[in-house]
């Protein structure tokens, strides 16, 4: 990083491969980042799905160009960016800052005051419609947003400002997704995710406190190598990280279908590492990939890992509305197709078996028809009782 | 030649004399028959039961393994490509069963235990012609004895839960239902599928008990149940098998039948009909006499024709 | 050409190796064939019965729906013997015959169906009957009909033959003959009350299946439609054959007889379909007749059948029409036996998801066996003397076969000419 205070201004046009060449990081390096985000989105990732190995998706990703970010924060408590930071090997801040050009960001940046408004101004107009907005934190709404000011703005209107000169908008963790922590009863600010105040340009969200880092990873590398936001649910969440619960690939599933749960902190359950749904484990109705992405890049650094119960950080009707030891209904979750039905189905035609029937029931009717038609259609005679029967003829 | 009051009368007489003494014979002769209407009304006072709580299973299918073990059936792979014991349907080699009811939006899904009800009036054995299947009187059981069968599958068609399941192949066939593990019943054991189950969803215990436990679980968890109703407590004349549940029975294959038992309800009439032989006999005594007294006239009309053609007369 | 029945006649003119009966024969053949296989491999394999549908067209159709077309004997005899219409007594030789081949042929698929029938002897053991089972009334009523009164009532024609042709046997002929005329009346009353019974029975058997059978057929008053089905069935059966016999071997037939077989056909049918809508509008069952569904359409077209036969029935009677007449009983006969065919198969339905139809193999022992019946009817027919026509068809008989003997001599005196060379 350099040490005189500014951000090194890169050109609108240089690729990333030429970033990170520059930024000394090493192409093994690379590698390993690639690798782990091969590893880590294995469906619903456009961009992975089209490479095989990481020196594929990394001689992908070096030929692109670097976007321009700007980092807008709200209501926030920083975590969102603090989660980026939190990578050793390699230095993933490193990393991230050569593949994308981050633009503004009121944490990292080194200027401060009008330098870094101007920072924003000048980057805004630089990238005109083209610049990734990634939101952190919260926007209040309510008494028409007074409860943010930013640059002596209301954070209401700075959103709607920087995201309208936008091409697509990130909602970095739970709180810019629909709401957070201080969107919690009584909800005094009015507070609301990005979502809800803009409507006209795409918006992902990463929910999340804090969401994985390599979620924000996968969505910009593939909008950055592939020009398009990955497939998103109803929710606006990517796919390839919330398509899943918890619950679907925890490590302590098995505990659950054996019905060994943990019953108390420190007893012996929970030393062997068994279940927490009776501990107030959200895991059944949390969507994200925890469970299969830890944190900090350390295994089973994550909160079932360490046996503390999920709190469904993610879901909006569960995090901070549900007591985080109070057990959620199980039922939510569907069991699987692979029992028997009700009413099995049975029975079927046989080809051969209609034939002979048709053919059977065809011939009687010809046949019956074929009879009549030789029979007379006149009216018969009067039978005369004269003496026929007796002797011969 | 008209049958005259008297010769009426005569014959009527005749009749009734016939059916007392047929009514005697047959009462000696036929079991079951001294009562016109051999009902089972009520279950049996030791009458052993399973109580199955819907709410509670989890869908594991240990009770559909421990079944298969303990009755020696070869396990039905049908539904898993011949990997693990996956029947379709009771079958036979399936005495027990789980599946699922899940609608379309996924919501109000629930497992149900399918095997042999355990009638208190059952229908299989009403229809069975030489009581193959019989009720035990000790404790209720409806089981199916080998050398009685004739294998007409009377049973399969009448069971209203689809039970009794015929041996399709090989030329020594058997029918196949559940018998609530009579042999473990005999050394004091519970059936294989309640003594494995992992969560209590099936018990065993007598009627009563389960009865009173049914009962104590409703009035403990006021909406839970649905309509708070124990399936089998009356419905078809009542089962000694009982099930709870959080979702309508008819969804979980569990058909509305009514307080009355298909043979009571069904075949009211046909066993006043039968009763002691007393119609049949009647009209059969009537019929003889009227013939006999038509028999007369035709027999003259076949000596004339005799007399008129030269030809004997065909009877 | 029409003329006066006036007795029984054996076909005398045709020879039994015919086309057709080759056909029939080869059929049959085949049936017995297939059955063989049956019994080694089982149900499963042999048929398209299923857990759901346990009955197949062996039970159902050759058994419960075709023994319907062998009441003849019960209804023709009813109304020959009890209500005097003595005029029937030409063709109860005719019906008597249909009725102990359709039997015969139901009992043997009965045998066929049961999967251990070597349990059957439990029906020599009274004590051990399930007394209220209608299949157990079935399993007995329905053999002991057609091997007691059904079998001696069919004895007669055969005496007769040998009583004819065969000289040496005619003293025990007529000792036979007296028997049966001293046990006559016991006899003939117990060919109408066993029928009465199982017919009635084989109605009863759907009963047991509850709501598995369609409202519109489920009813208590089921074994009485069954019986009263086979009634008229059994008539519309014998006058159909009566028409397709005496046009096939160019007998006249008696038109009086054929519109009284008619007036009692039109009678049973009428009473039946009045009492069948009576039953289904007082139970308030008749709103299942306009629902949307194949079962309606069942119905409707069980109604339209019996109703337009009905009709044809009563026309055909007042116009003496003999083409008609046929037409109007193929109707009566298709429409009863879908009567009786639909509670059991197609208005069943076990469950939803269920469904049967029968395996070829299944269809050709069901025809193979109705086909041996029918073949078994024409050597009969040929044979012995049953098939009604007026007097001097017998003296034309008569004197075929005299002539058929004189050429028999001609021809053995020719040989021995020949092969003593008395030639020249």
């Amino acid at each position: 990083m350099p040490t005189d205070g500014t951000l090194p201004k890169a050109p609108a046009d240089i690729t990333i491969g030429e970033s990170l060449e520059r930024s000394g990081v090493s192409r093994r390096d690379f590698i390993t980042l690639c690798s782990a985000v091969l590893a880590t989105a294995p469906m619903g990732l456009a961009l992975t799905e089209k490479v095989k190995t990481a020196e594929q998706l990394a001689n992908t990703v070096a030929k692109a160009k670097k976007p321009s970010v700007i980092w807008l924060h709200f209501q926030d408590c920083t975590g969102c960016s603090e989660t980026l930071l939190r990578a050793s090997r390699p230095d993933l801040a490193d990393l991230i800052l050569n593949v994308i050009s981050l633009d503004y960001h009121e944490t990292l940046m080194a200027a401060s005051g009008y330098q870094a408004e101007k920072c924003l101004k000048d980057a805004m107009a630089a990238n005109l419609g083209k610049y990734i907005l990634v939101c952190e934190g919260s926007i209040p709404t309510k008494d028409s947003g007074e409860y943010l000011y930013l640059a002596g703005q209301k954070g209401i209107d700075r959103l709607k400002d920087v995201a309208s000169k936008s091409a697509a908008i990130i909602s970095m963790g739970s709180c810019a997704s629909w709401g957070g922590i201080p969107s919690s009863g009584p909800n005094p600010t009015g507070a609301t995710g990005v979502d809800q105040i803009i409507s006209d340009k795409p918006v992902v969200n990463l929910p999340g406190c804090p969401p994985n880092p390599y979620n924000l990873l996968g969505v910009v590398l593939e909008y950055v190598v592939l020009g398009k936001l990955p497939a998103l649910d109803q929710y606006g969440r990517p796919k390839f990280a919330y398509d899943r619960v918890i619950h679907d690939h925890c490590p302590r599933r098995a505990h659950f279908d054996a019905g060994r749960f943990v019953k108390q902190f420190g007893d012996e359950g929970h030393r062997q590492g068994w279940c927490l749904y009776k501990m107030g484990c959200k895991g059944p109705g949390t969507h994200a990939r925890c469970s299969t992405v830890h944190f900090n890049e350390m295994p089973d650094c994550w909160p079932i890992g360490i046996g503390s119960p999920c709190v469904g950080c993610t879901e909006k009707s569960i995090a901070f509305k549900v007591p985080i030891f109070q057990t959620i209904d199980i039922h939510g979750v569907t069991p699987p197709d692979t029992y028997p039905l009700i009413n099995a189905r049975v029975g079927s035609v046989g080809t051969v078996a209609a034939a002979i029937a048709g053919a059977v029931a065809g011939g009687i009717g010809t046949a019956a028809w074929m009879a009549s038609q030789k029979l007379p259609d006149t009216p018969a005679p009067e039978i005369k009782d004269d003496k026929k029967s007796e002797g011969g003829q | 030649m008209e049958l005259t009051r008297r010769e009426a009368l005569k014959k009527f007489a005749t009749g009734t004399g016939a059916a007392v003494a047929t009514a005697g014979l047959t009462t000696i002769a036929l079991p079951g028959s001294a009562n016109a209407e051999v009902e089972f009304k009520e279950a049996p006072k030791n009458a052993v039961s399973l109580l199955y709580d819907a709410t509670r299973c989890i869908g594991c299918k240990s009770c559909v393994a421990a079944c298969a073990e303990a009755n020696n059936l070869q396990p039905d792979t049908s539904l898993s490509g011949g990997l693990h014991q996956a029947p379709a349907d009771l079958n036979a080699f399936t005495k027990n069963i789980i599946k699922l009811y899940k609608p379309a939006d996924g919501r109000g899904w629930s497992y149900v235990k399918q095997q042999c009800m355990q009638c208190v009036d059952p229908t299989c054995v009403a229809g069975c012609s030489f009581f193959a299947l019989t009720k035990r009187p000790e404790d209720g059981v409806v089981w199916w004895n080998a050398s009685k069968c004739m294998g007409c599958r009377y049973c399969e068609i009448s069971c209203p839960f689809h039970v009794p399941k015929f041996q399709w192949e090989g030329f020594n066939p058997k029918i196949v239902k559940c018998e609530m593990c009579k042999e473990r019943l005999a050394v004091g054991k519970q059936p294989a599928c309640t003594s494995v189950c992992p969560v209590q969803a099936v018990v065993f215990g007598t009627r009563e008990q389960n009865l009173a436990e049914a009962k104590r679980r409703i009035a403990e968890n006021p909406d839970k149940y649905y309509q708070n109703k124990i399936y089998g407590e009356t419905d078809g004349g009542g089962t000694q098998n009982l099930y709870l549940s959080h979702v309508p029975f008819e969804k979980l294959g569990l058909p509305d039948l009514g307080t009355e038992s298909i043979p009571s309800k069904y075949m009211k009439w046909q066993r006043k009909l039968y009763s002691f032989l007393v119609v049949p006999t009647v009209l059969y005594v009537t019929m003889v006499g009227v013939i006999r007294g038509n028999w007369k006239e035709h027999k003259h009309h076949m000596e004339e024709e005799q007399k008129k053609t030269g030809l004997r007369p065909q009877l | 050409m029409t003329d006066r029945w006036e007795r029984d006649v054996p076909v005398y003119n045709v020879p039994i190796w015919t086309k057709p009966f080759k056909v029939l024969m080869s059929l049959g053949g085949i049936a017995l064939l297939l059955t063989l296989y049956r019994e080694v491999v089982g149900l499963g394999p042999a048929s398209g019965m299923n857990d759901a549908y346990a009955w197949g067209i062996w039970k159902t159709f050759n058994v419960m729906t075709l023994t319907g077309l062998g009441s003849g004997a019960f209804a023709i005899g009813i109304s020959a013997w009890l209500f005097k219409q003595s005029k029937l007594h030409t063709v109860m030789r005719i019906a008597l015959l249909t009725s102990f081949l359709a039997y015969l042929s139901g009992l043997i698929m009965i045998g066929i169906d049961v999967g251990r029938p070597w349990n059957i002897y439990w029906l020599v053991t009274p004590w051990n009957w399930n007394p209220h089972s209608p299949l157990l009334e079935v399993m007995f009523c329905m053999p002991a009909y057609a091997m007691l009164p059904l079998l001696l009532e069919n004895v007669p024609p055969v005496l007769e033959y040998f009583h004819r042709n065969k000289p040496g046997t005619r003293e025990f002929v007529e000792k036979c003959e007296k028997i049966i005329i001293a046990g006559y009346p016991f006899i003939v009353a117990l060919a109408y009350i066993l029928p009465a019974m199982h017919q009635s029975s084989l109605g009863a058997l759907m009963l047991l299946a509850g709501d598995k059978v369609n409202p519109l057929w489920q009813t208590p008053f089921l074994p009485l439609l069954y019986v009263w089905a086979a009634a008229y069935l059994g008539v519309c059966c014998v006058a159909g054959t009566l028409l397709f016999t005496c046009l096939m071997w160019k007998r006249p037939y008696d038109m009086d007889v054929l519109v009284l077989l008619n007036k009692i056909c039109a009678w049973l049918v009428g009473t039946w379909i009045l009492f069948r809508m009576l039953d289904i509008v007082i139970s308030g069952r008749l709103g299942f007749a306009f629902s949307a569904d194949i079962f309606a359409g069942l119905f409707w077209m069980e109604m339209l059948f019996l109703g337009v036969g009905l009709y044809m029935l009563i026309d055909s009677a007042k116009l003496r029409n003999a083409r008609l007449m046929f037409h109007a009983h193929v109707l009566i006969g298709v429409g009863g036996l879908l009567y009786r065919f639909n509670p059991t198969t197609l208005a069943f339905q076990p469950k939803p998801g269920a469904f049967y139809f029968p395996s070829a193999m299944e269809l050709l022992i069901s025809i193979g066996f109705v086909s041996l019946a029918i073949a078994g009817f024409c050597v009969a027919v040929k044979l012995l003397a049953i098939l009604p026509a007026p007097t001097y068809t017998w003296f034309q008989m008569e004197a075929h076969e005299s002539k058929l003997k004189a050429l028999n001599r001609d021809e053995k005196v020719g040989e021995l000419v020949t092969a003593n060379n008395f030639s020249d």
